[in-house]
């Protein structure tokens, strides 16, 4: 392509310099070339590529099998958003209800719930809280570097789980 | 002498009464004997299917019934006999089919593996479900595009840096660097992985963070070189992973453990990284070796 440019200007100046535009070759029009950079192709992101493409993304939660690692890990996050909701609700009701703590307690005493209920209510309350303090424990000792082996950790979680469902039936039925 | 034929008759009588009849059986007849012996196990895979020449068409599940008795015993042998003999549209990864290459990562029963070291589930008779690696782009059927995990692992600089290399080239006197039997185990448990990638798409933190958070294959190999005794580009290699993201999106969940193909731990490497990134841990330096 710039040979023929070249070619074009070249004879374009031919022309001009000898003053002969009736030969035919006046239909050229000189061209002026610019030198610019190269285009660089734009990088593209992974995702961007992907989606470009119309690339499906392939299931990962639904169709992972549920295992130990990953449900008590899952269990820990959803407990520790349970205390959080725990704290903001009846912190919040305490300090806007007119009534005091132990009043709201009594009227729960006279609904006469009985004895099971009552305890299925503090397991609730009590089983997020052993949960997440026993896991707590056990994640605490995971960043020193122990426990760390897949039987050690298989271990610890069952060790973990009958300790948090102990202490929180030991806490409901106090 | 007759005893000795005698002998040898009774001999010849046994062999051929338990497998030498099989020998002058034609081959169809030969055939027709071992199905008659063995009724057809068959088993049913269902596998992920998409084609990208399709792109209307929605990802699907396939099923395939193969007979077990004339299929190898691991779930890459049961798709080359799909591929052989039943679909030849079907597109995975595959070459070494002894587990060193990693190239057959998928997720077979929920669980992911390498399809070469996987044993076929004969016993149930459920379909065993056979995905591509799970969170990844599809680029066709059980073929992921690992682009991104590649950039990663480029991205922690996997080779051997050294600060005198030059001095001791330019000094005249090459000097070979022996490192002791200990030294190198350090690197045990480390090295042999072969980033199939299995442990990163297995974990959930990687899924929601694939872009910024490393993933436990390749956070483990930052580790086998932050700890190698011969290496000296340590704290570099420790301040690139000083930001929110690279290391700190584990939770040590302990997927990435618990599904590993080749028995290795990356939890425990990352739990080391976060422990040298705090200053809790130092690395161990090398001793000179006598």
């Amino acid at each position: 392509m710039s040979l023929i440019f070249r070619l074009a200007a070249n004879r374009c100046c031919v022309n001009q310099i000898l003053g002969d535009s009736k030969n035919g070759l006046s239909f050229i029009r000189p061209v002026t070339l610019k030198a610019r950079s190269a285009d660089v192709p734009r990088e593209e992101g992974h995702d961007e590529r992907n989606m470009k493409l119309g690339r499906p993304q392939s299931p990962h939660l639904t169709i992972y099998a549920p295992q130990l690692t990953s449900m008590l890990s899952i269990t820990h996050r959803f407990t520790g958003m349970t205390l959080s909701a725990y704290t903001i609700a009846l912190g919040l009701t305490a300090a806007a209800s007119p009534e005091l703590i132990p009043n709201a307690i009594e009227n729960l005493e006279c609904l006469q719930l009985g004895e099971l209920a009552i305890s299925a209510l503090k397991f609730t309350l009590a089983f997020p809280l052993t949960y997440h303090f026993w896991n707590g424990i056990r994640h605490l000792i995971w960043d020193t570097g122990k426990f760390l082996t897949i039987r050690e950790v298989y271990a610890t979680g069952y060790l973990m789980l009958s300790l948090a469902v102990a202490s929180a039936i030991v806490l409901s039925v106090l | 002498m007759s005893r000795e034929m005698q002998l040898f008759k009774v001999c010849k009588g046994v062999l051929t009464g338990l497998q030498a009849r099989n020998i002058h059986v034609t081959p169809a007849a030969f055939a027709a004997v071992a199905e008659t012996k063995k009724a057809p196990r068959n088993k049913t895979f269902a596998v992920y299917r998409w084609n990208p020449d399709e792109p209307d068409k929605k990802p699907y599940m396939q099923e395939y019934t193969i007979d077990l008795n004339t299929c190898g015993p691991m779930v890459l042998d049961a798709l080359i006999k799909i591929k052989n003999d039943v679909d030849t549209t079907l597109t995975f990864r595959r070459s070494c089919r002894e587990g060193i290459c990693g190239s057959c990562a998928m997720n077979i029963g929920g669980v992911n593996t390498l399809a070469c070291i996987s044993k076929i589930d004969a016993s149930s008779g459920k379909a065993t479900k056979i995905y591509p690696l799970p969170h990844m782009y599809v680029v066709k059927d059980l073929v992921p595009d690992m682009n991104n995990f590649y950039r990663q692992y480029k991205s922690i600089q996997p080779w051997l840096q050294r600060k005198d290399s030059k001095q001791k080239q330019t000094g005249g006197a090459l000097q070979q660097d022996i490192q002791s039997i200990e030294e190198r185990q350090r690197l045990d448990g480390l090295y042999e992985c072969i980033l199939c990638a299995c442990c990163s798409t297995a974990c959930p933190s990687y899924w929601w963070n694939g872009e910024k958070y490393l993933g436990p294959a390749v956070l483990m190999q930052a580790y086998r070189w932050i700890i190698d005794p011969k290496d000296a580009a340590t704290a570099q290699r420790l301040d690139n992973l000083r930001d929110p993201f690279s290391v700190y999106r584990c939770h040590t969940i302990m997927n990435c453990t618990k599904t590993c193909p080749k028995g290795l731990n990356p939890g425990r490497a990352i739990a080391e990284i976060k422990k040298l990134l705090g200053g809790v841990a130092k690395k161990e330096e090398a001793k000179a070796v006598a």
